[in-house]
């Protein structure tokens, strides 16, 4: 099989080769049917790494521990699922998971735009697969994953480590890589309009969703990263600024940026150079990042080891990005002159500049402090390093100019603002922060710099909803509907926009969070059983420790009494797990008490010792606002999700419902929502049946009863990701068939619902197999979060369709004007953005 | 037209000066030296008092807890233990939860001042090195 691999991988590089020189040639020629064979072969690359990526996993889940990569990173006792999530476990598979998914989308992206955009296909291929070139020519010159043991395979492999069998590690690498491959793409874009001279903003177009699309996976690998060091790590936080992070940040700020400047361009013609930049910046420091995090130049807590060799191949392959794409932008300098000027610095076109240069300000930032240590030894000899505070004192204020520009961006006019249409517009916003910002100072909130924050989201959020009910306002009066149609079909008509203004939204509360920081209570205290601390509003009780081991790993759990005003509020179960053969990492099982107010985080410390004393040693930290950032993700992508949202799928929403279906429609939305949020319990209900016999079908609830525990509670078996014990038949679980047989005997003990849970508690040492948490109603809500949004999202789509089917005809065909210059500045906008 | 330019000019030349003028301000707080312990220790007097982040390997044996509090004192060396050569040694006193990678022959990284008698780990300034999830981890669990 490994042989099978290597020929692949050798096999998609000729290919490759092959794909990049015909096209290249066939452009020059004009010579049609030497473009379609460089097609074809393009086609053929995603082919042989989809084969070689199969040979892989096929290697993961048969455990052929002749591999190299497969014994380093996997071993027999591993579920199947962290199996094949170890194929990007290490860094020879998450170079070949690169190419891979580089070559699905640039295939897509290539398949999607061929008939539009014909002249600059030729060179986009040939730029997509010179970049593939490199990748492939790392793993087979240097890093392959299939390399072999010559002699001795070893019988078994070394397992990933625990800390990386957690669900969100294994979404985590995928969505980021999704985010940092899809930039690429906009890269080919912009190097064949380089190229052919097609300057024009129809590159732009092409590039603008796969741009926005790498960038929500940018930001949800982000921020998976951040829950996972969060809830799995335990320190309390969830950004550390370490170099790892960074990394993954910088191209974030350049497409942050280019997302923005793109919409100057398509209005104004202007930034164009600028825009051309931003995006081979943004590819570049994808690579960049690569390199920074692979090739030991930086030092990190968890950066992969040192190989100089392979900082030398991507040192070259660097240089030379930059110097092609860089010439390429001064040799077409001519081309690429702006076609108008800046007219006032009081215009949104100017807010949008100077949003640019604050992104850009802080990629330069945040890639200097990172950096600052290896050029500091490179120049000096000594080693200086910067730490998180340094970033922060630069980034907050940073933050803070970001975040003032969301809000007065969107007030601005196109080209100039008038005072009249300043004092308009900014009467509200402004309003806002005052009232926010005196509210706060009354309350003795400190000003910097959370009270600074509070106070321009209240402005932000002052814009936003100012902008939804102005649109919508007019577009109430010119259709003559209800506001909340008119709003509905004004984010519908506008999507790029009043998407992005969610995004904005998500944002705002994601800085909420952050603000939060800045109340943020940190202890750390040893108790002895039945002493007692206090943290913020909260006082910890230790009831004592417990060992317990499930055969895969031993756990330690303290068991605390949580009072708040003398009242007992919850009880709380830290622990210490020590998976076998990672005995010397225990993994730390954080007990997080959420509520939308703030959390109470709390990680046990165990040393062998404290086990006699029944001492519990703890870190407490009460986390202010924290669960707003996971939620204003959930408003993020829900918008960028509006702004991708492809016409054709209104269109088709309008030409397929009849005018006067409204009822049906709405139902069938409304099932469908229901249907995704309830998808998985439905789906694994219908796939229960007598007939699968053995381990699948164990003890069948007796009684309704039986039924509802198993339903409350969750595999532990890490593999089916959380699944109940009554839904989680699919694979032979054994896991899951002793918790079930555990339950029945319980039950048949005439326990009650309670003295069940504090058994499994106590057998498992931990809530872990608790599927909601019991006494912690927000707990459930913040699950249920992603599939609300979902549903919300389905039913407006839904409501939406409906609506407009119905009022398009009887749309009056004069429109009333009353506010004429904002009519007039609304319908301007909407004629141009998308 | 360049009357423009000089505009343009001054602003740039009144942002970088203040630009960098901020940097260098808060770069003087916020950087630490990266030493190991060697280093440090061939001339001691000049690192007193300095901020540091100190590397080395703890002593294998050497880690003490006072009873019922968070107190440790632990000695690091210069080498891992494995090396033969151990290298310079450092008492060092620390406050608080350590890491739980924190035991004998773990590689650490220190922040915090070097005193008279020892260095002293600010809080939360004992970093042991991560069980790497990659390529590290896998030659330290092979070896």
């Amino acid at each position: 099989m490994a042989s099978l691999g290597t020929f692949l991988l050798l096999a998609t590089f000729v290919v490759c080769s092959y794909s990049a020189v015909i096209s290249v040639v066939g452009a020059r020629r004009r010579s049609r049917r030497l473009i379609e064979s460089g097609i074809g072969a393009f086609y053929l690359v995603s082919a042989l790494m989809t084969a070689a990526s199969a040979v892989i996993i096929n290697a993961f889940m048969t455990g052929d521990y002749s591999i190299k990569y497969v014994e380093h990173y996997s071993d027999s006792v591993q579920p199947l699922f962290y199996r094949i999530t170890s194929y990007w476990g290490g860094l020879d598979g998450s170079i070949m998971f690169w190419v891979f998914l580089l070559s699905v989308f640039g295939s897509i992206a290539v398949w999607v735009n061929r008939e539009r955009y014909r002249e600059l296909i030729p060179y986009v291929v040939a730029t997509i697969s010179s970049v593939q070139m490199f990748f492939l020519y790392l793993m087979v010159a240097h890093k392959n994953p299939f390399a072999t043991y010559l002699t001795a395979v070893p019988a078994d492999g070394q397992g990933l480590n625990p800390l990386l069998q957690n669900v969100y590690m294994a979404i985590h690498p995928p969505s980021l890589y999704i985010g940092f491959v899809g930039m690429t793409i906009p890269f080919a874009f912009g190097i064949a309009a380089l190229m052919t001279g097609n300057l024009d903003d129809s590159w732009l177009r092409a590039v603008r969703r796969w741009t926005m699309f790498s960038w929500l996976f940018l930001s949800f690998g982000l921020i998976l990263g951040m829950i996972w060091a969060y809830e799995e790590l335990g320190w309390g936080g969830y950004w550390a600024w370490d170099p790892v992070e960074n990394a993954a940040l910088l191209p974030w700020f350049t497409a942050t940026a280019f997302l923005h400047s793109v919409m100057v361009q398509e209005r104004r013609s202007m930034l164009r150079v600028w825009n051309v930049v931003l995006v081979i910046t943004t590819f570049f420091l994808t690579i960049f990042g690569t390199f920074m995090t692979r090739s030991g130049v930086v030092q990190s807590v968890h950066a992969f080891g040192d190989d100089p060799m392979l900082a030398k191949l991507f040192t070259g392959f660097m240089v030379i990005i930059l110097t092609f794409s860089f010439g390429l932008v001064i040799w077409r300098l001519p081309l690429l002159k702006a076609r108008n000027e800046l007219d006032s610095w009081v215009s949104r076109e100017a807010a949008f500049l100077v949003n640019n240069w604050v992104l850009l300000f802080a990629a330069l930032f945040v890639l200097f402090a990172t950096m600052f240590p290896t050029l500091s030894e490179a120049v000096t000899g000594n080693r200086l390093t910067v730490a998180g505070p340094f970033f922060n004192k630069w980034m907050v204020p940073i933050g803070f100019i970001l975040l003032f520009l969301t809000g007065v961006g969107p007030l601005l006019a196109w080209r100039k603002s008038t005072i009249t249409n300043l004092r308009d517009s900014f009467l509200f916003p402004v309003g806002a922060a005052v009232v926010t910002a005196g509210t706060l100072a009354a309350l003795g909130v400190r000003v910097w710099s959370s009270g600074l924050c509070f106070a321009m989201s209240a402005m932000v959020i002052g814009t936003i909803v100012q902008e939804f009910w102005r649109g919508g306002n007019v577009r109430r009066k010119n259709t003559g509907t209800d506001i909340i149609t008119a709003i509905i079909g004004l984010v519908g008509r506008n999507k790029r926009r009043y998407g992005g203004y969610i995004v904005h939204l998500g944002i705002v509360l994601i800085f909420l969070g952050f603000a939060g920081n800045g109340f943020k209570k940190d202890e750390q205290v040893l108790l002895k059983p039945g002493q007692q601390a206090t943290v913020g509003s909260y006082t910890i009780r230790n009831d004592g420790l417990k060992v317990n081991d499930d055969g895969q790993k031993q756990m330690t759990t303290a068991y605390l009494s949580v009072f708040q005003k003398g009242k007992l509020i919850d009880t709380l179960y830290p622990a210490k797990w020590a998976y076998r053969k990672h005995e010397q990492e225990p993994t730390t099982e954080v007990a997080i008490r959420r509520s939308f107010a703030e959390d109470l985080y709390i990680v046990l410390a165990f040393q062998p010792a404290d086990l006699a004393t029944q001492t519990a040693t703890l870190q407490i930290v009460v986390n202010p606002l924290v669960d707003w950032i996971w939620f204003g993700f959930g408003i993020m992508a829900l918008g960028t999700g509006i702004a991708l949202l492809p016409e054709r799928a209104y269109s088709f929403a309008l030409a397929s419902l009849p005018g006067e279906a409204g009822a049906t429609a709405g139902t069938l939305a409304l099932l469908l929502a229901l249907t995704i949020a309830g998808g998985a319990r439905l789906s694994a209900q219908a796939g229960m049946g007598p007939a699968d016999q053995n381990i699948q079908s164990s003890y069948y609830p007796r009684t309704d009863f039986e039924k509802q525990m198993q339903h409350e509670l969750v595999c532990t078996c890490g593999t089916c990701g959380h699944a109940t014990i009554a839904e989680c038949r699919k694979d032979p679980c054994s896991v899951s068939h002793e918790m079930r047989a555990d339950l029945a005997a319980l039950i048949d003990q005439g326990k009650t619902h309670d003295e069940i849970i504090q058994a499994f508690i106590a057998k498992h040492g931990s809530q872990e197999m608790l599927g909601a948490p019991l006494n912690q109603g927000f707990n459930r809500l913040a699950w249920l979060f992603p599939y609300l949004m979902g549903a919300g999202g389905a039913v407006a789509v839904g409501i939406a369709a409906v609506k407009w089917t119905r009022r398009s005809g009887d749309a009056p065909a004069d429109p009333i004007h009353t506010d004429l210059a904002l009519d007039e500045r609304i319908d301007d906008e909407l004629r141009d953005l998308d | 037209m360049t009357h423009r330019y000089i505009k343009i000019g001054a602003t740039a030349t009144v942002l970088l000066l203040a630009f960098g003028t901020l940097l260098w301000s808060t770069m003087r707080e916020g950087t630490e030296y990266f030493k190991d312990i060697d280093e440090v220790m061939t001339n001691q007097q000049e690192w007193h008092g300095k901020q540091l982040q100190l590397h080395g390997y703890v002593v294998p044996g050497s880690i003490l807890r006072k009873p019922d509090s968070l107190d440790y004192k632990f000695k690091v060396q210069n080498s891992p233990a494995r090396a033969g050569e151990s290298g310079q040694v450092i008492d060092a006193w620390y406050t608080g939860i350590v890491p739980d990678t924190f035991k004998g022959e773990a590689e650490v990284v220190l922040k915090g001042r070097l005193g008279p008698d020892g260095f002293h780990t600010d809080p939360n300034g004992v970093m042991a090195k991560c069980p790497s999830k990659y390529e590290a981890k896998s030659a330290a669990a092979g070896s």
